[in-house]
């Protein structure tokens, strides 16, 4: 199988060098992807498997995948899933995920998440984005006030997010970095198999 | 988009070079203007054309096209598109294959900005493309992915502009109202536990005193008592709250998680009877001799606060997992709400005996025999479900299921019964042959390898789908010999690659299905091949007929030789389905 060749060849650290681009000089490693102190996480924190979602609020794709991730993710027990919003695709999109990483101030990134994952369509407005966060609880005068005091700190986070995508070649959303695996679009055994397939490239590695 | 998972997956490589990008491109999807690709012209009349080219599997949406010159957006009049209507994505209008439209008036030179976006069916969406049209040479150029953080201007909040909290403390108070009726109850629960509901009584009287006052001075006195124990609790709350974001993860750990398990699994026996857990006497003596016999307002908080420290060995365990729920929600005031609510609930019956005297609560008697075993099976499901993050699903299953059975056992389903039994005891026997049963089926369904106690029998019927649209499903190492049945009568062969998995397979077996098509299927000779399990003989059959995943669809002559253009891939159309099958005379 030409792809365990691959692998088989393929050495433990990664140094991903950006390609071409206005950020030539920016170096970017696996361990900035999977280890940015700034992003969210969910799953088990001590998982055995990085899950990496690169995704935006107005990509239907990624809204469709979503429960399934959740699920298989909720179902394993043993994945550290780093979420990374990369807004790619529309100006509300920035809006979204500025929101949702406000939220994170307040401990309630994946409540911000679920409730922007869960408008369908792929061009939701800021008002909407703002309304179902305000109905999904989230502190809002506390929102805005990190909103404003993070932004920095905020932007300083998406901007990595971009040179991430950028330096892994993703093309669009979703894309999901799964041990050694990337994929877009899966459905719940999609995401069960692409995991355990990850969790054996990975021992095949560690050997 | 459902395609084997294997074909979904690009492998990173882990090399520290250039390479990167290129390899891992061989199997992510192509970047967006290889997909959609703009070239422009002019009509004889002068006019702008533009035209899109879309790679198969893609399409653009209609919506996006974009012109701007100078920085001046153009009013565009795209063609209409086929309509796609998508219950995830709602009606948008795209273009699959081709578009063009035209653009009169605009200058001869210069430099026309275009905008466009789109995505592809194998579930990627691309960011929107742009692309500079020389308007002189015709040529077209793509431009750097504009970043849309640049663009990012304040984004202030519209909804708070005016830091009104209103808004945001309802929602949280929405959540709340949840949290404390349920707690109520739970404590409501725990004051009817053996060795707290004695208890009532005795410190009733402790606290009215012996004189027997109004009963607005007993309300008022136990209130107090309840009101300072729930603080108590409530301050416990808080702080397991607010400290509960460092505390998460230890209690992930097997270490920790199989502790508790041991611990409620110890007290489950206690509620069965096999030890005895009470309040120590020391301390039952303690209190009934304290000072503040006839007592005072604050006397009577003081106990209270402090009673909330030493109320009982039995109520530790719920109270532990209170503050488990305290600790998970990382939320300080929701903790400590928590557990004030459920002090209240303990306090209730107190409130209620110190008003009206003791007589108006049930007796201690038979009935908490029976509370103590509905605890005791409590404490064992916390238990399981304590051990189940631990173990692989289809063993956390099978614990569920000796659960079930040991609520059977405890709900009488075993027992024998004759005629004399009263209804209740015959209710309570089918209560518990039915948990029995679903035991016996969660042992049957972990034994199969399932892991859900809502379908633990999935697996079987999995293996029930033996056709699709009266189409008997061929395992892969037969497919030769069933092929050869088939192509018998000299005629194309219509070939199906189906799996269980394939949600997109699933649909178009309604397509199948539908009568126009059902007809011409039903004179057609054809096979299903079955490749839910990935085997060698599926890998090979799939490599042979170079099919990437389910769904696939395409036809063989006679001998065995794929006609060409008769692949479709993906979701069926009825009307494409008739038309091929037409094509071969179906």
């Amino acid at each position: 199988m030409q792809r365990r060749t691959f692998l088989a060849s393929a050495t433990a650290t990664l140094v991903l060098a950006l390609g071409a681009g206005p950020a030539l000089a920016a170096k970017v490693t696996l361990d900035d992807v999977l280890h940015d102190p700034a992003a969210p996480e969910g799953g088990n924190p001590k998982g055995d498997l990085t899950l990496v979602a690169f995704s935006d609020y107005n990509c239907p794709f990624c809204k469709k995948a979503e429960p399934d991730l959740d699920r298989a993710v909720r179902d394993d027990g043993n994945i550290r899933l780093v979420y990374k919003d990369w807004p790619i695709l529309t100006q509300a999109s920035v809006y979204g995920a500025r929101m949702a990483l406000a939220a994170h101030y307040q401990g309630a990134y994946e409540r911000a998440r679920h409730a922007l994952m869960s408008i369908t369509g792929r061009g939701v407005s800021q008002d909407d984005m703002e309304k179902a966060i305000a109905a999904a609880g989230i502190d809002m005068p506390r929102l805005a006030a990190d909103l404003e005091a993070r932004k920095q700190d905020i932007t300083a986070l998406l901007a990595r997010n971009m040179d991430q995508a950028d330096a892994l070649g993703l093309q669009g959303t979703p894309a999901y970095l799964i041990g050694p695996l990337l994929a877009s679009t899966l459905d719940y055994n999609g995401f069960r198999e692409a995991i355990a397939e990850a969790r054996r490239k990975q021992a095949g590695d560690a050997k | 988009m459902f395609s084997s998972i294997k074909a979904r997956l690009a492998l990173l490589l882990l090399l520290p070079l250039v390479l990167f990008p290129s390899v891992a491109l061989a199997e992510t999807p192509p970047p967006a203007d290889k997909v959609f690709v703009l070239a422009a012209g002019r009509n004889n009349d002068g006019a702008l054309r533009l035209s899109w080219t879309v790679a198969p599997g893609a399409y653009l949406y209609r919506d996006s096209l974009k012109a701007a010159l100078a920085g001046r957006d153009l009013a565009l009049a795209p063609p209409p598109g086929e309509t796609k209507d998508d219950p995830n994505f709602g009606p948008v209008e795209v273009y699959h294959g081709a578009v063009a439209l035209t653009l009169a008036g605009l200058p001869a030179s210069g430099a026309l900005d275009v905008t466009y976006q789109g995505c592809a069916e194998s579930g990627i969406c691309y960011p929107p493309v742009h692309s500079r049209v020389d308007l002189a040479a015709l040529t077209v150029a793509p431009q750097p992915r504009a970043s849309l953080l640049a663009d990012a201007s304040p984004a202030p909040l519209t909804s708070v502009s005016t830091p009104s909290a209103a808004p945001a403390d309802a929602a949280l108070a929405g959540s709340l109202l949840a949290v404390i009726p349920t707690f109520i109850g739970f404590g409501l629960l725990l004051a009817f536990t053996p060795c707290v509901f004695p208890m009532i009584p005795i410190l009733s009287g402790l606290l009215v005193g012996a004189g027997r006052p109004s009963a607005a001075r007993g309300f008022a006195l136990s209130s107090a008592y309840v009101l300072a124990m729930a603080s108590a609790y409530g301050l416990a709350g808080l702080v397991a709250g607010w400290s509960g974001a460092n505390l998460q993860v230890l209690l992930q750990t097997p270490l920790v998680l199989g502790l508790a398990a041991a611990v409620f699994v110890a007290l489950a026996l206690a509620m069965f009877g096999l030890f005895e857990l009470a309040l120590p006497s020391f301390i039952v003596t303690r209190i009934a001799s304290l000072p503040v016999r006839g007592g005072t307002l604050g006397g009577a908080a003081l106990i209270g606060f402090g009673s909330a420290l030493v109320i009982g060995p039995c109520v530790t365990p719920p109270l532990a997992a209170a503050m488990l729920y305290a600790i998970d929600t990382g939320d300080a005031a929701r903790g400590g709400v928590a557990l004030f609510a459920l002090g209240l609930g303990m306090g209730l019956p107190l409130v209620l005996a110190g008003t009206f005297g003791a007589r108006l609560l049930p007796k201690a008697g038979p009935w908490l025999a029976g509370f103590r075993r509905v605890f005791g099976l409590i404490f064992l499901g916390i238990a399981a479900m304590l051990a189940g993050r631990l173990l692989p699903p289809p063993a956390g299953l099978a614990l569920w299921g000796v659960w079930a059975m040991i609520a059977a056992a405890f709900l009488g389903a075993f027992d024998r019964m004759d005629r004399t039994n009263p209804w209740n005891a015959r209710l309570t026997k089918a209560a518990g042959l039915s948990a029995a049963f679903y035991g016996a089926i969660l042992m049957v369904g972990a034994a199969g390898g399932a892991g859900d106690p809502l379908r633990p029998l999935a697996f079987l019927a999995g293996r029930a789908a033996t056709e699709i649209a009266g189409l008997p499903l061929t395992p892969p190492a037969d497919f030769d010999r069933v092929f050869a049945t088939e192509a018998s009568a000299g005629k194309p062969v219509l070939v199906l690659f189906t799996a269980d998995w394939c949600t997109v397979c699933k649909s178009n077996e309604k397509i199948l299905a539908e009568p126009a098509v059902s007809a011409r299927l039903a004179r057609t000779a054809r096979i299903a091949v079955d490749i839910t399990d990935e085997t060698a003989d599926a890998e090979a059959l799939m490599t042979r007929f170079r099919v990437v995943g389910p769904p696939a669809l395409f036809l063989l002559d006679a001998d065995g030789r794929e006609i060409p253009g008769s692949r479709l891939i993906g979701a069926l159309d009825a009307a494409d389905l008739t038309a091929r099958l037409a094509a071969i005379g179906a």
